[in-house]
């Protein structure tokens, strides 16, 4: 049936009757427009890795829809003034999207999303101690689809007042491979992945002429039952030796959580031009989500108690917990125009959050503190119509704690501050319509920071530009870098960063092809000094990731036959990166569209993904992907 | 703090440009757009089909029958002259001044309340970079399409967008993201001007909702430096978009066995260091950190983030 299909799909342009050439007469706006994208994927092997194929790609073969888009437009205005649809990749793909907005001016706006996509990623070499032995097994996989859905709805009983609603769904569920970790061993096991989340909120926006407020009320409900069952089976684990002669293995297991989460929150928000060189404009938020647990876990094997030194056959557990988390955040920023070349921007925000939480055990509680500020003000002078200088100055300050209890041995206490002083610079060029340049930069010096690996003494720049050096070409430039460095003793990091972008788009006129390509040049390098864990010896971790990155796409209109003119177009991208991991991905591609009724288009693709790396070559891949199909518009 | 650094920052700006005088006012009148029709009517087609025809019956802003003047200003001189030197063009006005004129209407909105902070208004990209204000249709004025919208930021972001070409990245190539998902165009308060969820939490968690917590024991650095401490959302070329080739360096950075300077007066960089871990590296087992400490978003039972 598929074949008969493809040859269907394939022989469409042939069998397809010559169009109607006379011009047709004007008809009233049709009710519905738009297209309908049909098709069959092919999918050779892939040769090499398949988990990583579907890691990195994963999309399959079989009949598509591949892109739907429709709108409706209601000339009379009764229910609905228009409503536009638009679907994509549905058909069993990894991706499959819609969309649905439905509006009648000044009285409602209505939008629906829909996503469903899926998660697999079972590298290889990620999480696999068993590498040495030969297996291929990571225990740290999944196989999960996550569906998200929207919908929201704005109201306009008046000009002035605004509610709104929206209700929110993201849901995740599937398997995979976790670990069952006790004392002295892990053992890799099935994991039952099953977790949602709802999301409501409302509220109401008032909209003035020189004032905004909204106030909103929202809330989440969450929960979460993962499990991890294995029955019957012997498990040694990862442990490769006995541990004082004795095999510590896993014949079954029940683990299971049942978490649930609720959370509310208050919002207000507002805008203001209180007169006309200033705009105010704040947010005040207060939350407290808050998570109940309830964990069992059932396992019997052959076990070690590694304080005590005991070994034990079976062990169960239960346990319940509780957490907290108060948060209260506010941000205002001002805007002063004093003068007519001169602006003033002035913000300052605050987001406070401590989370507070207990388990059923005793003593077991932990405590987490966090208060970050920032405030900025910035300076632009329009010096002139085509040239403006920016200035100016941030401090971020802030502090961090976190407890847990008991200490057992361990340090149950950090605690840090934080304090950023950064200058900040920049300019905006446009000396015509075909130029235009633009710069940014900070520089910054904390004195404290709350990881040896924060920003800490950096600079930050980025500039870019584009030309239009010709009617028919745009040339556009992108540079940006960052370099940090954190001093202290013990850290001595240093981090650069580094990319460089060109890119251009020319649509010669006489030839009527289009181009459109960039290329990025992308460096990065990380030295930081380190104790190797098992002998306390000093090192530096070096990390490097120098690559090139380009993609291109180059859209050819093939000479018209019988009326029609099909388009051939061909490009793609490619990532060659050497360094800590170097690895190759190739993604060329190549297209033809051919219209072989006035309202049908044949489309098809040839796409070839092909990744490889050095230092894993077990995980390289490589596929040939042919999509064809026809379009049909109206 | 911030009141004398306002107050510096107004008188040196009065000192530098006290001499600027005001550019003098056109005494042109309003017209209605009916005269804009007899020259500019597939301009004036345009807007109609637009979310711009709601300003032709606009008496809240005071601009009913004048859609094309409340961007251009009063037009009898130019439909006089039929000189375009007669006339405000915003596209040729500095992004600044471009600004002020669809903010006329659309300041106060909720839209604009991280306006203040974004660093596309303090660098200067205007409302029309990216929204086609004489776009015919009715969703013309920006790109609705997740993949029109990437395209339309990629060609100022080209370097971002390079990143997703990478192995391992968000799905923006295949059209199932858009860059909006992630980040705000008009602003935010949040770095980079990423988008919040719910309680101004970041908007990772939207989707990434099994690691939002509140945790029982957290990892510290996802609630003080949030999730790109150890991810590039952008892509990398390391599996779960890791900033490191592998796990353990990635962890290693920040525990490192080195004693706390957190409670030393010359705190620099503390958090993390603590608690240490004697862990032989040599050995396959714990060369992947996450085989064990498997919920290192925060764990609801375990303050080893082992279970």
């Amino acid at each position: 049936m598929k074949l008969t299909l493809l040859s269907v799909l394939f022989l469409s342009p042939l069998l397809a009757e010559e169009p109607a050439t006379e011009k047709p007469a004007a008809a009233p706006e049709s009710m519905i427009t738009g297209s309908v994208d049909v098709g069959y994927r092919w999918v050779s092997g892939p040769a090499g890795s398949l988990n990583t194929y579907r890691s990195i790609v994963n999309l399959g073969s079989g009949l598509k829809l591949l892109g739907a888009e429709f709108t409706i437009v209601d000339t009379k205005k009764r229910l609905f003034d228009r409503i536009e649809t638009r679907a994509y990749s549905w058909g069993d793909d990894p991706y499959t999207t819609m969309h649905v907005n439905a509006r009648k001016q000044r009285i409602y706006d209505f939008n629906a999303d829909y996503r469903n996509i899926a998660y697999f990623n079972a590298m290889p070499s990620f999480a696999n101690p068993l590498l040495s032995r030969g297996s291929l097994l990571n225990q740290r996989s999944f196989d999960t689809q996550r569906r998200f859905s929207s919908f929201d709805l704005d109201i306009f009983p008046s000009r002035t007042i605004v509610p709104y609603f929206s209700y929110g769904r993201s849901s995740g569920f599937g398997g995979g491979v976790t670990t069952f970790v006790t004392d002295g061993n892990e053992y890799p096991v099935p994991n039952r992945i099953r977790d949602s989340m709802e999301d409501f909120r409302g509220g109401v926006r008032f909209e003035f002429r020189r004032i905004h407020f909204s106030l909103e009320q929202g809330g989440t409900r969450f929960k979460d039952d993962q499990q991890l069952y294995s029955s019957g089976i012997t498990n040694a684990g990862n442990r490769e030796t006995p541990f004082l002669g004795q095999t510590l293995l896993l014949t079954n297991l029940l683990q299971s959580y049942g978490i649930r989460g609720t959370s509310i929150y208050s919002k207000a928000a507002i805008t203001a031009n209180p007169v006309s060189w200033m705009d105010v404009s704040g947010q005040l938020l207060y939350s407290q989500p808050r998570t109940d647990v309830n964990y069992q876990q059932s396992n019997t094997g052959n076990f070690v108690d590694l304080r005590n030194l005991l070994f034990y056959t079976s062990q169960q557990y239960l346990l319940s917990a509780t957490a907290k988390l108060p948060r209260t955040s506010g941000n205002i920023g001002v805007e002063i125009r004093p003068f007519r070349r001169v602006r003033i921007l002035e913000s300052w925000l605050t987001d406070r959050l401590h989370t507070a939480s207990s388990t059923a055990l005793p003593a077991q509680s932990a405590r987490l503190v966090t208060n970050y500020s920032q405030q900025e003000i910035d300076v632009l002078v329009d010096m002139t119509a085509k040239l403006t200088l920016r200035g100016g100055y941030r401090y971020v300050w802030g502090d961090a704690s976190s407890i847990v209890l008991p200490v057992a041995g361990l340090n149950g206490f950090d605690s840090g501050k934080l304090q950023r002083h950064v200058g900040i610079a920049g300019f905006s060029f446009r000396p015509g319509s075909k130029l235009s340049v633009s710069g940014e930069f900070e520089g910054a010096s904390s004195g404290r920071s709350y990881f040896r690996t924060s920003l800490h003494d950096y600079r930050r720049m980025h500039a870019r530009g584009q030309y239009q050096v010709l009617s028919t070409l745009l040339l556009a430039a992108d540079f940006s870098l960052l370099a940090n460095q954190n001093p202290a003793a013990g850290a001595q990091y240093d981090y650069l960063a580094r990319q460089n972008s060109l890119s251009l788009h020319w649509t010669p006129k006489a030839v009527k092809f289009t181009i459109d390509g960039d290329y990025t040049r992308s460096t990065m390098r990380s030295d930081i000094f380190y104790l190797v864990p098992q002998t306390l010896t000093p090192e530096r971790s070096f990390y490097r990731d120098n690559a090139h990155l380009a993609t291109a796409l180059l859209n050819i209109p093939l000479p018209p036959y019988r009326g029609m003119t099909a388009k051939l177009s061909a490009g793609g991208s490619f990532v060659v990166s050497s360094g800590s991991r170097p690895a190759n991905y190739f993604q060329p591609l190549m297209g033809l569209s051919v219209p072989v009724a006035k309202q049908v288009m044949w489309v098809s693709q040839w796409r070839y993904y092909g990744y490889s790396e050095s230092f894993y070559a077990y995980e390289g891949f490589r596929t040939h992907m042919l999509t064809t199909g026809l379009k049909f518009s109206r | 703090m911030s009141v004398p650094l306002l107050l510096v920052a107004f008188f040196v700006a009065r000192l530098a440009l006290g001499q600027d005088a005001p550019a003098p006012i056109a005494p042109a009148t309003y017209v209605g757009s009916e005269v804009c029709q007899t020259c500019h009517e597939d301009l004036f087609n345009a807007i109609l089909q637009s979310p711009h025809q709601a300003v032709n019956s606009d008496k809240k802003h005071g601009w009913d029958g004048k859609t094309c003047e409340s961007c251009h200003g009063p037009g009898s001189k130019h439909a006089e002259s039929a000189s375009a030197a007669e006339i405000k063009n915003p596209a040729k006005l500095a992004p600044a001044a471009a600004d002020r004129t669809c903010l006329q209407c659309h300041l106060n909105q909720p839209t604009h309340s991280g306006r203040i902070q974004s660093s596309h208004a303090k660098n200067q990209v205007s409302c029309t970079a990216c929204h086609q204000i004489h776009a015919k249709g009715p969703l013309g004025l920006v790109s609705r399409k997740p993949a029109a919208i990437n395209e339309q930021c990629a060609s100022c972001h080209a370097s971002a967008w390079a990143q997703f070409q990478r192995p391992y990245k968000h799905r923006l190539p295949e059209g199932a993201m858009s860059c909006v998902d992630c980040h705000n165009p008009h602003g935010s308060f949040r770095p980079s001007m990423t988008q919040t969820f719910a309680a101004n939490e970041p908007g990772c968690f939207r989707c990434h909702t099994d690691k939002r917590g509140p945790f029982t024991f957290e990892h510290a650095a996802v609630r003080f430096e949030s999730c790109n401490r150890c991810h590039e959302p952008h892509g990398s070329s390391n599996p779960r978009m890791l900033v490191r080739q592998e796990v353990r360096f990635v962890c290693l950075e920040c525990h490192t066995n080195l004693p706390s300077q957190s409670t030393s007066t010359a705190a620099r960089a503390a958090l993390g260091v603590v608690p240490p871990a004697f862990h032989d590296l040599r050995s396959p087992r714990y060369r992947n950190c996450t085989t064990c400490h498997q919920k290192i978003h925060g764990s609801h039972v375990d303050r080893n983030l082992l279970r």
